[in-house]
């Protein structure tokens, strides 16, 4: 052959790109002890290995979700609903997680309304029905098509059209990520995980308090300072809570 | 100083004077009202009007409070006059007034807002008295009159209103005001107004004839007020010049008639009525239904199995007020479905009595084989004519249903006419839970973030392939037009291959020759010249002009000119080989330098 140093370069990209989301199967074993742990209604251990798995480093919007359902089984709301938001970032469009995130939030006391699209989402209205990693895929997948549709037309000029479109389409998904990349950073929702918690007008436990939220309601993070967060309900409502009664 | 040409003053004139004049006026403003007429009777209607002189921008004129009268705006109109250079300007409002009742009535004084002033009117005092023969109408232009079919009635029971206007001259513009208040009454269009001729006491009238039925809803005493109708009569006037000679010729109405509008409302004797409370003794069932009526009923297809459909038609027929006709629905249950239908009702008018029919369908699919005989409909009425209540009846009807010969299907039921809407309930939560656990091992693959090696990968690699397939495209394109770059790419490879054939046992000479010859070829397709046409000494030049180093230059013209002695002077074995390897070895540092 005339050129096999470039094929196996090619195929190496091929093989390395395949190779790399599949990595560890260790982790299924402890995934069907825990959920044989749910089964058998011992959902505080249950808890325990599926949060062991997801210290041990695993990422997966199903396990959150697992995670989520034992804890509304052992009656906490707030880590319940915070695990189905870890899951909603990974599994957006999952209808039982829908549903199951819909009734723990029905389970809370307070009544939050939910912040209103910026003009970017609104733009960019599916950035929220995908994950990160799903944008991502899409983009890697649209730019090798691009590419050879770039080769092809330089053989067919009459594919200017698709090569134009492809490109259109392709820099669109990269304004995406981008897009979803800073609403995962500018909006941290957090989920109010103690039984009642006072948000107060300043750092500090002596100063005072603005209003009270209960377990599970969900609240914008808008600013960390040393042990406290900064919280927003809306326009008119923002105080600060010690980082220890919220999880994000 | 320049002097005014006439032309120009008669314009400033012209233009300054309507200016100066209105200023001038603004402090002679008065403002006055007037009536047509100061004594009138009930049927007539009074003009008034307000008129401002002085000015013309104002706002309308605030009216005094008139209980008597029912007040229209007629319209306005504005007057300038010029007399001797005298410039005067007036708006006039003006208004209908229909007196409401008799009497001696007083305007009061209407205010006028000028430029911060208030001007009012003086009041005016009018007489207005009845109809100046409201009992015998003979002789009148136009008269109204109403009249009602019975002076007493029994609640619910129908009456007729009828209400006439009698005209000798052409009427228009007729707005009649019925005096029925719905609490009291409920009443119904009878059609459209007859219109016909009548004489009275010699002279002709034209009729405008409205019915209407109504049913009182309250017992007791009521008294019907006046029926209104306003409307403006057209008499008709000869003119003067009738009375000269050629008045024979042109009596014609196209000529010099002209038609004076009268504008007046008339208005009918007020009525009373009695309204009886029914007797007792009212049936069971009873529904103040009022008239006589009459009830049927019929069943669609008597031959049924089980699941089959037929249609009950309740048919209710008479006199009275057909449209409030109800009836229950059949007490069937276990034995039938029931899907009543929406009733169709049927009204018409005959000698001024409502008359028609009611009909109640109901689909029926029997859901039990066997004999079964349908409920009786029974309808209560109170006949006004007899005094007496009575319960009008269908008569019965049995049925005998057979078991279902196919397997039964319920849902495909149907009435006559139109499909039926079934209404099920809705299915209701009675309890709320979370949806379970995933446990499908797939689903549970660690998809963590890509690392920025995947996404370097991902994104890095097609562009670099690309462009790696752009290089060797452009490669092959220049190999297959360019003959100087495909003979410089290829002269190491060939040299190297035939130098390789070469074998070291051939005769000296045409070693030599070959060698020469390789040599010359490797430089030829390197520099892209005829190599074989060139001698040495051209070979050192060539090599030195495309920036080989001078000793290699001159090592290869050495070369060269060894091969071409060796040529005419044989060798031993040995100096080939080292000739061999002395050529290869050139090769390979030219091709390194080139």
């Amino acid at each position: 052959m005339r050129y096999p140093n470039t094929l196996k370069f090619i195929l190496s990209i091929f093989l390395t790109l395949l190779s790399l989301p599949v990595q560890a199967s260790d982790y299924r074993n402890e995934i069907v002890h825990a959920n044989s742990l749910y089964s058998e209604k011992q959902y505080a251990k249950s808890v325990d290995a599926y949060e062991s798995l997801i210290q041990d480093g695993v990422r997966n919007g199903y396990l959150f979700y697992n995670l989520g359902n034992a804890y509304i089984r052992m009656g906490k709301t707030g880590p319940a609903i915070l695990n189905y938001i870890r899951a909603k970032n990974l599994i957006p469009r999952d209808e039982n997680l829908a549903a199951n995130l819909k009734f723990a939030i029905q389970q809370t006391q307070d009544k939050i309304e939910a912040p209103p699209l910026g003009t970017l989402n609104i733009l960019f209205f599916w950035v929220n029905d995908f994950s990160l990693n799903e944008l991502i895929y899409f983009s890697i997948c649209l730019n090798f098509i691009f590419w050879g549709t770039l080769a092809l037309w330089m053989f067919f000029p009459y594919l200017k059209i698709a090569r134009n479109t492809l490109l259109f389409i392709l820099i669109l998904s990269f304004v995406s990520i981008v897009v979803k990349i800073k609403n995962d950073s500018d909006l941290k929702l957090g989920v109010i995980l103690s039984e009642k918690v006072e948000v107060k007008s300043g750092r500090s436990l002596d100063t005072i308090t603005l209003f009270q939220l209960h377990e599970g309601a969900l609240i914008n993070i808008v600013g960390k300072h040393d042990d406290w967060f900064e919280v927003r309900l809306n326009d008119k409502q923002k105080g600060w809570v010690p980082q220890n009664s919220l999880g994000t | 100083m320049k002097k005014f040409s006439p032309t120009l003053a008669i314009l400033l004139s012209f233009l300054l004077t309507p200016a100066l004049s209105t200023v001038g006026f603004g402090n002679d403003i008065s403002v006055t009202a007037t009536v047509d007429k100061n004594s009138l009777t009930i049927e007539d209607v009074l003009r008034l009007s307000i008129v401002i002189k002085g000015t013309q921008n104002t706002p309308p004129p605030e009216l005094p409070s008139l209980p008597s009268f029912r007040v229209a705006a007629a319209g306005t109109s504005s007057s300038t006059q010029y007399i001797n250079t005298q410039r005067s300007v007036s708006i006039t409002h003006n208004y209908r007034l229909t007196p409401m009742k008799t009497g001696t009535m007083i305007i009061g004084p209407a205010r006028v807002r000028i430029n911060g002033n208030t001007y009012s009117t003086q009041p005016i005092t009018i007489k207005i008295q009845k109809s100046s023969n409201n009992s015998t109408p003979s002789g009148k232009t136009a008269f109204v009159e109403a009249a009602l079919s019975n002076k007493k009635a029994y609640i619910g029971e129908q009456l007729v209103y009828t209400f006439r206007l009698f005209h000798r001259v052409d009427a228009k513009n007729l707005n009649l005001k019925l005096p029925f208040d719905s609490k009291w009454f409920h009443k119904e269009n009878l059609g459209e107004p007859k219109a016909y001729i009548k004489i009275i006491n010699g002279i002709q009238y034209h009729v405008q004839e409205l019915s209407m039925a109504i049913f009182p809803l309250i017992k007791g005493l009521i008294d019907i007020p006046a029926s209104v109708i306003e409307l403006d009569l057209l008499h008709k006037t000869q003119s003067r010049h009738r009375q000269d000679p050629f008045s024979q010729f042109f009596n014609d109405p196209f000529f010099g008639q002209r038609t004076q509008v009268q504008h007046k409302v008339l208005r009918s004797q007020p009525l009373a009525l009695d309204v009886l409370p029914l007797p007792k003794g009212a049936p069971k069932g009873f529904k103040n239904l009022i008239g006589e009526f009459e009830i049927s009923s019929k069943l669609g297809k008597s031959d049924l199995e089980v699941g089959d459909t037929t249609t009950l038609t309740v048919t209710v027929s008479g006199r009275g007020d057909i449209k409030g006709v109800t009836i229950e629905e059949p007490d069937l249950k276990n034995h039938f479905k029931i899907y009543p239908d929406k009733p169709e009702v049927r009204q018409v008018v005959d000698k001024n009595q409502i008359r028609g029919e009611k009909i109640f369908k109901f689909a029926l699919v029997p859901l039990v084989k066997g004999q079964k005989t349908l409920p009786i409909f029974t309808l209560p009425y109170f006949d006004t004519e007899k005094g007496q209540y009575y319960i009008a009846k269908t008569q019965a009807i049995t049925l005998d249903i057979k078991p279902s010969s196919t397997k039964e299907k319920l849902n495909l039921v149907q009435s006559s006419q139109q499909s039926l809407k079934i209404e099920k309930p809705e299915i209701q939560t009675l309890g709320k839970d979370i949806l379970p656990i995933y446990t499908e091992l797939d689903k549970f693959q660690n998809n963590g973030a890509y690392s920025l090696a995947y996404m370097g990968t991902g994104f890095g690699s097609p562009i670099i392939i690309f462009f790696i397939s752009v290089f060797v495209m452009k490669r092959q394109n220049r190999m297959k037009y360019d003959v100087a770059f495909y003979r410089r790419r290829n002269a190491f490879k060939n040299a190297n291959q035939r130098l390789k054939n070469m074998t070291t046992q051939a005769e000296s000479k045409e070693f030599a020759r070959q060698l020469s010859e390789i040599l010359r070829e490797y430089i030829g397709d390197k520099l892209n010249l005829e190599g074989k046409a060139i001698t040495a000494e051209e070979v050192e030049a060539c090599l030195k002009e495309s920036n080989y180093q001078y000793s290699h230059a001159e090592n290869t013209r050495k070369l060269l000119e060894k091969c071409e002695t060796l040529q005419y002077a044989p060798m031993n074995p040995g100096s080939t080989k080292e000739l061999l390897g002395e050529s290869e070895n050139l090769i390979k540092v030219l091709e390194k330098h080139s």
